[in-house]
Order: C-alpha cells, then sequence, then structure tokens
C-alpha cells in the first residue's frame, strides 16, 4: 500500500514536470519544422547536388562527380562575371545608399514643412514590389523616347542607352535598387537620430560648435550602432537583387548585369544544369558568410558595439 | 575706446540678424530639398497611375520629346482598366494572390506566435541554442537557394499548388524574433497571478499573453501581407498553372506580349495592386517601420 502511493506519487511528479517541459517543444515544432525543411535543408541539397551529375532531360541524378561541377563553372567567364558583378552590387549599392539614407534622415529629422510628404514617399518606394518597380523604371529606361532621355533631351544633355549600355547597364539596376531601398536604411538612421538626447545638441551649442562639427562629433558616433545594422541589411539587400535583373535586362547585354543568384538560376532553369547550378549556389552562400563574417569583425569596434 | 566700443555695440545687433537669416535661408533650402526628395521618390508610381490612364499609343507617344502632355494625360481613357479586368481577367490573378497571402498570414501568425511565446517564456533543454540557430536563417534568402528549395518543392510534389506560394516563407526568424521581444516585454508578474490561479500554459498564452502583444500581432500581419503580396520571383518558378498565377506574376506577363504592345493595361495592373498597398503601408507606417526596423535586427 505505501509503495503504491509512492509510485504513484513518483508517476504525478513526473507528469507534472512533463506538462511543465512539454509544451515549450510543442509550440516551436512548427517552426523548427518549417525552417528545418525551406530554409536549411535547401543549404544541405545545395552542397550535395554539387557534387553530383545529372541526367539533362529528366533531372534525376546519375552519380557522384566530385568537384566537376565547380571545376566547370570556375573555367566559365560568366561565372567569373557573375562573381565580380555581385560584389560590385554591393559596393555600388552600400557606398549610394548609406550616406544617401544618412542625408535624407539627418534632413527629415529636422521637421521642416514637406517631411511627411517626403518620408510617405521613401515608405512608399519601399513598400512597392520589386516587380512593379521594375516595370516602371523599364517605360522610363526605354533608350529609344524613354522618360529619362527625354529629360536629357530637354536639358539639353546626350541621351543614354542605359539598359543596353556595357557599363551603364549593372549601375541602372543598381540606380533602380537604390531609390526602391534607401528608406530602410534611411529608417533605421531615423530612429537612431531620435533617441539621440537633444541635451547633447545644446551642449555642442553651448560649446559653440558649428553643424558640420556637432554632425561628426556628437551625431555620427552616436548613430554607429544603426550604421552596423545598416551596413548588415544592405549587404544582403544587394546580394539579393535578383528580380530587377530578370525583368530589366535578363543579365545581358553580355552578362553584364548577372549576378551569382541570376547566374544559378539560369543554370538550372535554362541550361538544365542543376550540378553546376548548386556549385554556383555552394559559391553565393560563401560569398554571404565570408562578407557577414567580415563585418561582424569590422563592426566590433573600439569598445565593442 | 570708446568708438570701439561703440563699433562692437553696432555690431553685434547686425551679426545677430545676419545668423537669423542665414537660418532661415537653411531652413528654406532644407524645405525645398525635402520638397524635391519626396517628388523624385513619388514620381515613378505616380507617373505608372498617370499613364495607366492613357491609351497605350499615348503613352509611347507622349514621353518623347518632353511636353506637358508627358506627366498629364490630356486625353484620359479608363480603356486600360476595362482590359485588365475584361479580357485579362487580372482578377482571377488578384484572387489568387489574396488566397497566398492569406494562407502566409494566417501560417505566420500561429508559428511565429507559439515559437516566439516558447522562447520568451517557457525553459526547457536546448532553448536559446535552437533559437540562435533559427535566427542564422535570417541570413539565407530566398534568390540565394532558389534552385534548392525548387527541387525540394518539387520532391515534396507541391509544384504549381497554392500551398507551394507561401508554404516556404510563412515561418520566418524575423515573425519569431518580432514575437519573442513583444513577450518579453511583458512583465512577469500578470502571467504569475494566473499561474498561481491554477491556469496552465496555454490558458495563459491566449487569455493573458496574446491580449498584451496585440500591436506586435499587428505589425507581424502587415508585413507578412506585404511580403505576400510583393513576391514575385518564387512565383515565377513553382507556379506553373496560368489560372492559378498570382497578380505580380501576370503583370510582368504583359511586358512581353508577342508583337503587342500592352503599356496602358500593364500601368493599369501596376496601379491597382500598388497604389491601394502604399497607401496602406503610409497610413500604418508605425507598425510597418517597427517591423522593418526590428527585421533588421534578426
Amino acid at each position: 500500500m505505501p509503495t503504491a502511493i509512492r509510485t504513484s506519487r513518483k508517476r504525478n511528479g513526473r507528469m507534472a514536470r512533463l506538462a511543465e517541459v512539454l509544451p515549450g517543444p510543442a509550440m516551436i515544432l512548427p517552426a523548427v519544422v518549417a525552417l528545418g525543411i525551406f530554409q536549411f535543408l535547401p543549404l544541405v541539397v545545395a552542397v550535395v547536388n554539387s557534387f553530383r551529375s545529372f541526367n539533362p532531360f529528366n533531372q534525376s541524378p546519375t552519380g557522384w562527380v566530385g568537384l566537376a561541377n565547380y571545376d566547370e563553372i570556375f573555367s566559365d567567364p560568366g561565372f567569373q562575371l557573375a562573381f565580380v558583378n555581385t560584389i560590385a552590387y554591393i559596393v555600388i549599392m552600400l557606398a549610394a545608399t548609406i550616406p544617401l539614407a544618412l542625408f535624407l534622415a539627418v534632413l527629415l529629422d529636422q521637421r521642416l514643412p514637406g517631411s511627411t510628404f517626403a518620408r510617405g514617399a521613401i515608405v512608399a518606394a519601399l513598400a512597392a514590389s520589386e516587380a512593379v518597380s521594375a516595370l516602371i523604371w523599364n517605360q522610363l529606361y526605354d533608350p529609344r523616347g524613354g522618360m529619362f532621355n527625354a529629360i536629357l533631351a530637354a536639358v539639353g544633355l546626350p541621351e543614354q542607352p542605359f539598359l543596353i549600355g556595357d557599363t551603364q547597364s549593372l549601375l541602372s539596376i543598381a540606380a533602380m535598387s537604390v531609390w526602391k531601398d534607401v528608406g530602410l536604411p534611411m529608417l533605421i538612421f531615423l530612429a537612431g537620430l531620435q533617441a539621440i538626447p537633444r541635451e547633447l545638441y545644446e551642449a555642442a551649442a553651448l560649446d559653440g560648435a558649428g553643424p558640420w562639427r556637432t554632425f561628426r562629433n556628437v551625431t555620427l558616433p552616436l548613430l554607429r550602432p544603426s550604421l552596423v545594422v545598416a551596413l548588415f541589411m544592405m549587404t544582403i539587400t544587394a546580394t539579393r537583387i535578383f528580380t530587377p535583373i530578370l525583368i530589366l535586362t535578363q543579365g545581358g547585354p553580355n552578362g553584364a548585369t548577372s549576378n551569382l543568384a541570376y547566374y544559378s538560376y539560369r543554370l538550372n532553369f535554362e541550361f538544365m544544369a542543376p550540378g553546376a547550378a548548386s556549385a554556383s549556389v555552394v559559391c553565393m552562400l560563401l560569398v554571404i558568410v565570408v562578407i557577414t563574417i567580415a563585418q561582424t569583425w569590422l563592426a566590433r569596434g573600439p569598445k565593442g558595439v | 575706446m570708446s568708438t570701439v566700443a561703440s563699433a562692437a555695440a553696432s555690431a553685434r545687433p547686425r551679426r545677430r540678424r545676419s545668423a537669423a537669416t542665414r537660418l532661415f535661408s537653411a531652413r528654406t533650402l532644407g524645405t525645398v530639398v525635402v520638397i524635391l526628395a519626396g517628388i523624385v521618390f513619388a514620381f515613378p508610381i505616380a507617373l505608372a497611375a498617370v499613364y495607366s490612364l492613357k491609351a497605350t499609343q499615348d503613352i509611347l507617344s507622349d514621353q518623347y520629346p518632353l511636353s506637358l502632355a508627358s506627366f498629364i494625360p490630356l486625353r484620359p481613357t479608363l480603356e486600360n482598366y476595362q482590359t485588365v479586368f475584361g479580357p485579362l481577367n487580372f482578377q482571377n490573378n488578384i484572387l489568387n494572390t489574396l488566397i497566398a497571402a492569406t494562407g502566409q498570414v494566417v501560417m505566420a501568425v500561429v508559428c511565429s506566435t507559439l515559437a516566439g511565446y516558447a522562447f520568451a517564456r517557457l525553459r526547457f533543454p536546448g532553448r536559446d541554442v535552437i533559437f540562435s540557430l533559427l535566427l542564422l536563417a535570417s541570413f539565407v534568402s530566398v534568390e540565394a537557394i532558389l534552385v534548392p528549395l525548387y527541387s525540394i518543392t518539387q520532391w515534396l510534389g507541391l509544384t504549381s499548388t497554392y500551398v507551394a506560394l507561401f508554404l516556404p516563407f510563412a515561418c520566418n526568424p524575423f515573425g519569431i524574433y518580432l514575437m519573442r521581444q513583444s513577450f518579453r516585454e511583458i512583465p512577469v508578474e500578470l502571467e504569475e497571478a494566473a499561474r498561481l490561479d491554477g491556469a496552465n500554459v496555454w490558458r495563459i498564452l491566449f487569455s493573458i499573453a496574446i491580449p498584451n502583444v496585440l500591436p506586435a500581432l499587428a505589425t507581424l500581419v502587415l508585413i507578412q501581407f506585404i511580403w505576400a503580396w510583393n513576391a514575385y520571383l518564387w512565383p515565377v518558378v513553382i507556379m506553373q498553372d496560368p489560372g492559378k498565377q498570382i497578380a505580380q506574376v501576370a503583370l510582368a506577363n504583359m511586358k512581353s506580349f508577342p508583337n503587342f504592345p500592352m503599356d496602358g493595361p500593364l500601368f493599369a495592373g501596376a496601379t491597382v495592386i500598388t497604389i491601394p498597398l502604399v497607401i496602406m503601408a503610409i497610413f500604418l507606417q508605425k507598425y510597418y517601420v517597427r517591423g522593418l526596423s526590428s527585421s533588421g535586427m534578426k
């Protein structure tokens, strides 16, 4: 009798502990399964498939080929161009959006008349879809009779090829992306600026600091955390440029606007080469990993942000 | 001595006035720049709305050379809208977008709320490790994993289904992170009191925790809806049934109608799916911006 009571109490205790611990794993289960299948499994599949050969007609795996897929893409000038362009998009986007976003944020923080309108317009560009944005800009960029060339002609400047120009095409796609995405770092900076105590500015004014010195010595150092977040976000955004390429140039002219994401897409869906496409996906993931690690290392800062 | 003093006395007001004019002119200049920036950013979307009211031939002939007609529909017409909602059956594509967006929002809310609460409040082995691992997924974009994601979805037999349009993205680290942060901001005492009254975890979640994070839920719903509404790349790849295709892809297909310029209908369609969304984002800016900035902290 006493043993029965003890075991039942023990069982109750275990049940109670289980009831306390179980809801946690149960609640995260949908998230873990979904992210496992659709975010992490693709990474594994990309790596595995990059070492395989495939039947070009039905896309079924036919065997293991070691590094042959990597050899194939590394010797392809198209891959080399896509790799360089991936870096070029990142560099151009960061160089253009970060200063512009900072400028716009400082400007809007002054609460001048028209700020609500400008902020609304920038949020609108951010909320509009990439596809619609690209379709509109496609019209603006039209080399024969587009709005941009009409404006250039009206002010007496030479007309430009834009999307069909060898060097201008990548810049044109980047310019559209800057218009669309500069709101993201701007909103981050705006939130950062509003968190800076007004007394600091008053103290700087009492010390006789001009606007530029105040900006250099008060605003910029205190914006450092926002700057780090904005850099991370814009780097990811720049590696994601894809829809504008697909709609505006299909990677052309002669691969001048293709990047690694677009290159992998074409290998897989146009050239029916899943193995080489997977190798290219792995390269792109490595680029993202290396850049992220480098930025994390650089962003530690003197006191570690 | 006295001349110096009088010179200083007369100089001071003048200097103050010049500082005031400089401040005034700086404000004027700033205002001009702000309004110009607003116009530049609003221009492409506004122009699409203007073009939607022009016949295709007028769009092509009016934009070059530059004239008043380039910016204003001098012969406004609704024929583009009639084409879009008539022979092109664009309303069917919008319905498909709404189906995918609803699926994505519902799944995101369920997944993120449950996981967010567990990571914020419950104790179980491996909690923090799993949370950090899930956050790592935020570095993986659909653009980067398009090819393997396609193989997996194909292998699951989901190609060209409605579910395939939203299932892969419905659960994302952004939502989990957002909800976790919001649940952590609720005072623990609220939940402790309910626990002492004998409420179990699920009761506490539904009757105390969730009612306290409604602003975060609004952010989650808004952001997921906008993401689903704007999705283009994944539907292009995974949806091969034109009857189930979403609005963004159907719209982009109008660009390449063989031998037939469709600029008018294209801009009408673009206006229909963009203007309401953009107005919603502007009016709900508080929630939208909160979501965007926490998607950066992920």
